[in-house]
């Protein structure tokens, strides 16, 4: 019994220390900023450090800043969309041109053209930088490239793949790993840059290929950045640009694979309607675009959207990632930068959004391992009738059947026909 | 009598209404929403049970469950026998150790577990590296992975389950069973073990039903094809797509549906078999037995192996937790504080979260559990069943699910959601059946008859209450609060949902570093020192109320 009432008054005394601090905390008389988005740790790190020492200089007081990021950036928006005409945000902080015209569309957010926004330029190469009337803003630019683990892929005595088609060679057969569209914004602009890039009918070809080649779709693009540099599998794809320089940075064995095709991201920034704080997240905007909010920028691991800024004089001026930023892109300015970029049309791009992704994830996803057999068997057959010619059989109503069967399958996605074509060739073979 | 009882229930199914009900049918009324529209019907259920894609992870779900509860069974019922009843060195440890994965959230030991078996884990290189093997084992990505992690993760409930049953057998019975001739082997399958039902189900319908929740496990391994992960990616990236969504909510309901079935036929189960000894007042250990030398290694050598595979968790993750890079090496070889130097700037305010959402969901927990379970086992209010059933609601329902009923109930109508306090009711509704179970059985196990002398000799009800049935019930009712605690602590389906900036518990942490990616040594310390406080923490509970781990785990080493 004893015992027992020394247990109860143990869990009363513990239970109540515990609560004593609840009750305790203080209301701090700082101001406040909330924001939401996608951005990596590193550079919300960065941010906020520098924009509270820039308001408690400026305006001699703190600022508590909240920064809410429930995952990538679709997760986000559901996020913005939950709370309603209450954000519990005044800051959209991240996310591509995609993102921030659905904001636009549902009305949450509004314009605002912070200070120095004319030096953000309007268009690179055809793509869209910041929204004309000033509902979005671009302050960290980057391109969709791939990450590949240069130890492993060493290891397994492979080159690192350099364009979309090599990406395709049975080589790197189970060394590939990629994420769902639907549950990564990289990976839709992906699928939608082969679409986009190779052509609708070519495009969903290539991107049912590339599924056949990987080792297993990842949760998202920040797993297919892990299971990459972990080496679990040597190549990712769709992965933001400034990954590999930051993974690099922390030890990893990481290279950027720049494809041959790909798209600029603008990485934006909005004022939410209703914002709780408006006053401090306009201040906080016209400071993100100030010299010193873009230095802040860049040592958070992201590059830069001044169209003046020379990443040499920063180095001089001691901004310790200007080296990393010169090295990773070869220019002083991310926008001196030449890609080879499609001809992207984000208006197509938004409008079929979920369509795509549901394209994917009933043609591939869902018949993912059906499409690998079926594809497995073709290959199979055309070795077959590749064999036979090399021993000067007639293979000539073979190899149309086989050729048919691929079509099948590249440009119709009926994996059950093609297998069948396949088959018949197959048979074609032997028939006399 | 009814009178008090009716008061006691209709408070708590004001509570149900609030936290139950309320936001459960917000969520029924969305499945039967058809985008595009402003229609209701059954369309998304109709395809879900047409899709063959649905039926598949469905399937899957059911397969992965039975062989989890398989797995666990096995090897948990020679671990329970040994805990319970042998008379053993060293046993108060090895039972912290082989509860410790209960308090772990089940993806901190997937990443220990990614870390040592993966492709370049551990294993693999200091295999290759001794040249046993040339290319790289899997060893844990895909279903043998999923059971492997999910069975180490669950075992402790069905260990805990059957040492509380077999602690509270009446020795008796077994000794009764000796006197007739059944000995050894012989007596512990036909008269322990079935003795043990009750307690066992209480453990294995937890087991059974945890495939159907658990979201992220399958997630981290790379296999999307189950209900619960496959509900979760469709709810929480629909993006534009509101059918996405509604079908992730099918899915949700579907395996709550089944998982409410189930629940309900082990309970009609065990309430047809009523075991009860009229000596159970009496005593407080159960039966310990001095095992023979050979019988003592081999249980030793089995407790070590399963502890092992425990410690791995903590382990692993503590040496990440002290190297910032560890890839492509067996062992760090690059030491840091680093990362814990972060977590200093970042942590109190998870850690104070954590404590403090626990510890309130707790006291809610208690203040309703206890009645509820009064109410349930002892009392013939008209409704009681349907109040266990809609408690037993919220076991089924996955946290997503429960996520994202009450950020749809609690928003604009009733702003519980804007403040705090949602946290902790959040987790206090979701866990509160851990509590409820245990106290339950613990009830069925408690002969009426002593409540029944205690008020024939003019004590009153609540007089019987705090005198006779808490002193009896002490057991159970603690064992109830250490696992709602440590169920709370770990909780994460729900409150990603609800957390707001500010409000981020320890598990929130792990989770936004690991997702964050490259933050992995980060996410490692968050974990390690989350085992850490919950290891103090039982620790100091084993030690000022020793009779909790005896009251879980029969009797250890006389102090």
């Amino acid at each position: 019994m004893n015992k027992r009432i020394l247990t109860a008054t143990f869990l009363a005394v513990f239970s109540i220390a515990l609560l004593l601090p609840a009750f305790a905390t203080d209301a701090q008389a700082a101001d406040k900023l909330g924001w939401v988005g996608p951005v990596y740790k590193e550079l919300s790190d960065s941010l906020t450090m520098g924009f509270k020492e820039y308001y408690k200089k400026t305006y001699g007081k703190d600022v508590d800043i909240t920064f809410v990021r429930p995952g990538g950036w679709p997760v986000c928006i559901d996020k913005v969309r939950a709370w309603g005409d209450k954000p519990d945000a005044d800051i959209f902080l991240g996310a591509g041109a995609p993102a921030h015209e659905v904001l636009k569309k549902e009305g949450r957010i509004v314009t605002y053209k912070p200070k120095d926004w004319d030096m953000v330029p309007a268009e690179w190469n055809g793509m869209k930088v910041k929204d004309a009337a000033g509902y979005w803003t671009c302050f960290a630019p980057w391109i969709v490239t791939n990450l590949y683990n240069e130890k492993v892929l060493k290891a397994l005595k492979l080159p690192p793949p350099k364009t979309w088609k090599e990406l395709l060679n049975p080589i790197y057969r189970g060394n590939i790993v990629q994420t769902l569209p639907y549950a990564s914004g990289t990976q839709h602009e992906v699928v939608e840059i082969l679409l986009q890039g190779f052509g609708e009918k070519e495009g969903w070809a290539m991107n049912r290929l590339l599924a056949a080649q990987l080792a297993r779709f990842s949760t998202g693009s920040t797993d297919t950045t892990q299971l990459t540099s972990r080496g679990e599998v040597p190549i990712g794809v769709a992965q933001p640009q400034m990954n590999a320089m930051v993974a690099r940075k922390d030890g990893y064995p990481v290279r950027d694979l720049l494809p041959d095709k790909t798209i600029l991201v603008p990485e934006a920034v909005a004022l939410m309607k209703n914002a709780p704080n408006e006053a401090v997240g306009k201040i906080f905007l016209d400071w993100l675009f100030s010299m010193e909010g873009q230095k802040y920028v860049l040592e958070g691991g992201y590059f830069t959207a001044r169209t003046d800024i020379n990443f040499t004089q920063w180095e001089k001026e001691g901004v310790a990632m200007a080296k990393h930023a010169k090295a990773a892109l070869g220019v002083d300015n991310f926008w001196d930068l030449k890609v080879g970029f499609i001809e992207y049309d984000l208006d197509l791009a938004a409008k079929r959004w979920d369509e795509v992704n549901r394209y994917y994830e009933f043609e591939i996803y869902r018949k993912w391992g059906e499409l690998k057999s079926s594809l497995f068997l073709i290959e199979e057959v055309e070795g077959e009738v590749n064999a036979a010619k090399a021993a000067k059989m007639n293979v000539k109503k073979a190899e149309a059947k086989i050729k048919e069967a691929r079509k099948i399958f590249e440009y119709d996605g009926n994996y059950a026909a093609a297998r069948l074509a396949a088959a018949k060739a197959r048979s074609l073979l032997v028939e006399k | 009598m009814s009178r008090g009882n009716n008061f006691i229930a209709s408070l708590l199914w004001c509570v149900i209404a609030l936290l139950v009900l309320y936001p459960l049918s917000i969520l029924m009324m969305e499945s039967f929403k058809i985008s595009g529209t402003a229609e209701f019907g059954i369309n998304n259920y109709l395809e879900f049970f047409q899709d063959t894609y649905y039926l598949k992870t469905f399937w899957n779900t059911l397969v992965l469950s039975t062989m989890v509860l398989l797995a666990t069974t096995l090897f948990g019922i020679p671990l329970a026998y040994i805990l319970a009843r042998y008379r053993q060195r060293g046993k108060t440890i090895f039972t912290a150790l082989i509860l410790l994965p209960i308090v772990l959230p089940a993806y901190a030991g997937v990443f220990a577990f990614v870390i040592f078996f993966g492709k370049f884990g551990t294993m693999n290189l200091l295999l290759m590296n001794a040249g046993i093997i040339e290319k790289p084992i899997n060893f844990i990505y895909g279903f043998h992975g999923l059971v492997f992690i999910e069975a180490l993760h669950m075992l402790p409930f069905i260990v805990l389950s059957l040492s509380a049953g077999l602690t509270t057998i009446d020795p008796s019975f077994e000794e009764a069973a000796e006197v007739e001739g059944a000995s050894g082997f012989w007596r512990f399958i036909t008269v322990t073990l079935p003795l043990c039902t009750p307690s066992y189900l209480a453990g294995a319908v937890i087991v059974f039903l945890w495939p159907f929740t658990d979201w992220l496990t399958p997630l981290i391994l790379g296999q999307v094809d189950f209900l619960p992960s496959v509900a979760y990616i469709n709810i929480a990236y629909h993006f534009t797509d509101m059918h996405r969504k509604y079908m992730g909510i099918v899915a949700v309901i579907v395996s709550s549906v089944i998982c409410i079935t189930i629940f309900l036929l082990a309970r009609w189960w065990v309430e047809k078999r009523k075991y009860t000894g009229l000596s159970k007042g009496t005593t407080s250990e159960g039966r310990v037995i001095e095992p023979g030398p050979l019988v003592k290694t081999g249980s030793y050598l089995y407790m070590f192996f399963i502890a092992a595979l425990v410690l791995l968790i903590p382990i692993v993750l503590g040496l990440s937790a002290f190297s910032r890079r560890w890839v492509f090496e067996p062992l760090p070889t690059y030491w840091t504080l680093d990362n814990f130097r972060v977590i200093l700037l970042e942590s109190p305010g998870l850690i104070k979260n954590s404590f403090l959402f626990s510890s309130i969901a707790l006291i809610f927990g208690i203040a309703f559990g206890l009645p509820a379970a009064y109410i349930i086992v002892r009392t013939r209010v008209p409704g009681k069943d349907a109040l266990d059933f809609i408690i037993t609601l919220m076991l089924a329902f996955p946290g997503i699910a429960i996520g994202v009923s009450y950020l749809l109930a609690f928003w604009k109508g009733i702003p519980l959601a804007t403040h705090w306090i949602i946290m902790p009711l959040a987790l206090f509704s979701r866990r509160l059946p851990y509590f409820l179970r245990i106290a339950h059985s613990s009830y069925l196990q408690l002969d009426i008859s002593l409540e029944e002398a205690s008020e024939v000799s003019g004590v009153g009800k609540f007089g019987t209450f705090i005198y006779i049935t808490l002193p009896l019930l002490i057991k159970g009712v603690l064992v109830g609060v250490v696992m709602f605690f440590i169920m709370a602590f770990q909780e994460i389906s729900t409150a990603i949902f609800l957390y707001r900036g500010g409000w981020e518990t320890l598990p929130i942490g792990i989770y936004l570093n690991w997702h964050r990616g490259m933050e992995f040594g980060i996410c490692a310390a968050m974990a390690f020192l989350m085992i850490v406080i919950t290891f103090i923490l039982l620790l100091i509970i084993a030690k000022i109320g020793g009779g909790i781990l005896k009251a879980a785990w029969g009797p250890g080493e006389k102090k």
